[in-house]
């Protein structure tokens, strides 16, 4: 048995120790120094770059295969919507993932594609200068009503404290928006945020989400995707036949 | 007239089909991110040690998509893959390897 449980431990160890395209890695909340957004750091120089939005367009152009051009990302929440979150946010993420603080294998890369602090401050000035898209994925279950109900409930308890009455987040805080953010990208980041695998999280919010049951999360996420992103909007339909304007 | 639109739609439903079935292909392929790391033709990988697949034999492309989607395949860089893989379905990746098999290398 113990033989086993070697061997199985070494099969992990292999497979852990061959995965993974070569990103940094930084300690975080598992670490003992770890400290919450430390003011450091390419994050700090980007926050204090002015972002331009034309030259942000050209840097988010390797994002929008993932992200979509809208930054509307994907309603099954493999990709975030980026349109309407804080550009505090949006440049801490992308710092964190270049940093190795937030792993993210599939997204590496193409954080890494982006030069230079300037260059963050762009991207998110782009994404910030977006419409927030009418649509967006969430809870589809038939007891929606019922887990809405619930999930407001839990979140005006807890979560209300920090991202605001109506998911608003603080931009100066770095607190994101998730009002109107894909159900299954918000329970998706819950889950790991309370199972300490998203590396980067604040540590205060793993100590409040750290009882909640899957079943909780599961009702929060509803509510909060049934919330809608502050912001300007995109119109409705018409947005689609509007969009030749572009060029 | 009746009789010719009928041969019509025939003949555009059979010349259609494959027609439909690489255009799939190429759908898919985009729709499923594969352009963002394997570039637009399947030939510009974002990395330089990220595969170029166009003109790859679609069996072994079928292969290697389906077992870093279960996960029998996790070396190299296939982490970064694996995040996208359940968003392609197993007639999915008939389609794309189809596709891409027949690309100019």
């Amino acid at each position: 048995m113990k033989r086993l449980s070697l061997l199985a431990a070494a099969l992990l160890t292999a497979t852990v120790a061959f995965a993974g395209p070569p990103a940094p890695h930084k300690d975080g909340i598992e670490g003992k120094d770890y400290k919450w957004n430390a003011q450091e750091g390419e994050k700090v120089e980007a926050l204090q770059k002015k972002g331009r939005v034309k030259e942000g367009a050209e840097a988010y152009e390797v994002c929008g295969a993932c992200h979509l051009p809208s930054g509307a990302g994907r309603p099954d929440g493999t990709f975030p919507q980026l349109a309407g979150q804080h550009s505090t946010v949006l440049i801490k993420q992308m710092a964190d993932i270049r940093a190795g603080l937030r792993d993210n294998p599939t997204m590496y890369p193409f954080a890494i594609s982006l030069t230079d602090p300037q260059e963050l401050a762009d991207a998110a000035a782009y994404i910030q200068s977006l419409c927030i898209p009418a649509d967006h994925g969430k809870y589809e279950g038939k007891d929606a009503a019922d887990q809405v109900a619930k999930g407001k409930e839990l979140y005006e308890k807890q979560c209300l404290e920090c991202h605001g009455k109506n998911g608003e987040g603080q931009k100066d805080k770095f607190y994101p928006v998730i009002a109107g953010q894909h159900y299954k990208y918000l329970l998706r980041q819950m889950t790991e945020i309370r199972d300490g695998k998203r590396r980067n999280a604040n540590p205060d919010m793993v100590k409040v989400i750290k009882p909640y049951t899957n079943e909780q999360l599961v009702a929060i996420s509803a509510y909060q995707s049934s919330l809608t992103m502050p912001g300007s909007m995109c119109k409705a339909k018409p947005a689609a036949a509007a969009t030749p304007k572009k060029k | 007239m009746n009789r010719l639109l009928l041969v019509g739609a025939v003949l555009g439903t059979l010349v259609g089909m494959p027609a439909a079935h690489a255009a799939d292909g190429a759908a898919l392929y985009k729709d499923r991110t594969c352009n963002a790391c394997h570039g637009p033709a399947g030939n510009k990988p974002l990395m330089p040690d990220y595969p170029r697949i166009a003109g790859q034999n679609a069996k072994y492309i079928e292969k290697q998509m389906q077992d870093i989607k279960s996960g029998a395949r996790a070396n190299g860089n296939s982490a970064a893959m694996k995040g996208v893989m359940h968003l392609v379905s197993d007639d999915d990746i008939k389609a794309i390897a189809d596709y891409l098999s027949k690309l100019k290398p």
